[in-house]
């Protein structure tokens, strides 16, 4: 897994000078957290599928790319497809569909904003946002860095089911689950350990002076 | 040079057995004292060598026994020991945190430089000090195997550690590289107490520590100690 593939619309920003890239952190902050609300409101699936529309034609006049959008929503279409078929079973077509999309919608505003920002600063972003916390103990460096591991993560695992399914094919074991799903799963663990010893070795997760978080 | 001091230090993991749980020793009693620049610990796979490495950072504490440095405790004071020793591991993908060379090393720098503009410089300075600017900005994915190892030498260098500690640096490199890795260590301020299975680089310490089965099986001079592992390991292998 260490060769995780690089990119996927999680995979790190994107330099440009297009309106989006212009556009403040704050009000992209704002639209992704709208985005983050989606599920609770919208509740009728065209309204999601035209906010969705409207976040990838974003994305697209923002010179981000189709390559990047296709290549990272390859890894999750399988998970959306399944989570649509099975609410599709329970809550019929309307309500599948309206999930699906807005947990499409949260993906890709996630993705406009690591593309569009560079990583220290939506680091700093996110320890001045966290900086009032400090005062009940906690430390807004350690906010910050769970950011940097969740955005280092994405491709990362995203690489490791990409390896595994090699792996599989290589084998002639592509139609076993477990043969697919097994290894990402142990290798995911391992991930998290090394990536723990690292921060630690490095004293990257220890608490500053004044906190206790 | 810093006072690196293990007195009785011994770890043992736990482990399912046949039997039920039970305790099986990794490191057994060890008793050293290294003020070295550069000391090698090498040994075959399983001996305890990252073991004893990772207890001078406070990755792993000992079960019984001390590991001091410069008088500091690695189990009570662990904030402070890794202030002063740096960890480089084996795979340098595993310890790069950041998409990019530059964002690892300004991560690195974040504690020190909380304004953007003095970390940015700072960043730049630690690149430039290793001749890896033209790669800062590629991720890290894109780096050869050499170039990985050194940019994460220069994130743990960034805040100026006095002690390096290097778990097998050069068993994921080439020979380019590795040779690259030997000529960096030489010319680094640091103490610098690595582990490898490439005796010509054990042959660049001052010092050797041979680990076998949990044990100190030869301390002192290189030349010693490496005709010492040859003989262990070929006594090892007996009749094919």
């Amino acid at each position: 897994m260490s060769g995780g593939r690089p990119g996927g619309i999680l995979g790190g920003y994107v330099p440009g000078n297009s309106w989006l890239h212009r556009t403040p952190l704050w009000v992209k902050f704002l639209a992704v957290l709208i985005a983050g609300a989606a599920s609770f409101l919208l509740l009728d699936w065209r309204v999601s599928a035209v906010s969705l529309a409207a976040v990838l034609l974003a994305w697209l006049s923002a010179g981000l790319g189709l390559r990047r959008l296709a290549g990272s929503t390859r890894v999750v279409v399988p998970l959306l497809a399944v989570l649509f078929a099975f609410q599709w079973w329970q809550q019929g077509p309307a309500t599948a569909a309206r999930i699906v999309l807005n947990l499409l919608l949260c993906f890709v505003a996630a993705g406009v904003l690591t593309a569009t920002v560079p990583l220290q600063d939506l680091l700093d972003a996110v320890a001045r946002l966290a900086s009032p916390f400090r005062r009940f103990g906690a430390d807004p460096e350690r906010f910050a860095l769970a950011i940097a591991i969740m955005v280092r993560s994405v491709p990362v695992l995203a690489g490791a089911f990409y390896e595994v399914g090699d792996a599989a094919r290589a084998r002639g074991l592509e139609r076993s689950v477990r043969a697919r799903t097994l290894p990402v799963v142990l290798s995911t663990v391992a991930y998290a350990r090394r990536t723990g010893d690292a921060l630690a070795a490095r004293g990257l997760g220890d608490p500053d002076e004044d906190s206790s978080l | 040079m810093s006072r690196i001091e293990l007195a009785g230090a011994r770890v043992t993991v736990p482990v399912e057995a046949d039997s039920g749980p039970r305790e099986k020793v990794v490191l057994d009693g060890v008793d050293v004292v290294l003020t070295e620049s550069r000391v090698a610990v090498i040994g075959a796979n399983g001996s305890g060598k990252s073991t004893l490495l990772r207890l001078l950072n406070g990755l792993v504490e000992p079960s019984s026994g001390t590991v001091r440095i410069d008088g500091l405790d690695t189990s009570r004071e662990t904030r402070a020991v890794r202030q002063r020793v740096g960890f480089v591991f084996t795979d340098p993908l595993s310890q790069l945190v950041m998409p990019t060379g530059r964002e690892d090393v300004e991560l690195s720098l974040r504690r020190r430089h909380p304004n953007r503009g003095e970390r940015a410089a700072a960043a730049q300075e630690v690149l430039g000090r290793f001749g890896l600017q033209r790669l800062a900005d590629q991720s890290v994915y894109e780096l050869s195997g050499g170039e990985r190892q050194l940019m994460a030498l220069a994130a743990v260098l960034a805040v100026d550690p006095s002690i390096l500690v290097l778990d097998e640096p050069s068993t994921l490199l080439d020979l380019r590289n590795r040779e690259l890795l030997r000529r960096t260590l030489a010319t680094l301020p640091q103490q610098v107490i690595f582990s490898t299975h490439d005796l010509e680089l054990a042959l660049d310490a001052e010092r050797v520590l041979v680990v076998e089965a949990g044990r100190i099986a030869f301390d002192g001079d290189p030349t010693e100690a490496v005709r010492f592992y040859r003989d262990l390991c070929g006594a090892g292998l007996g009749p094919l």
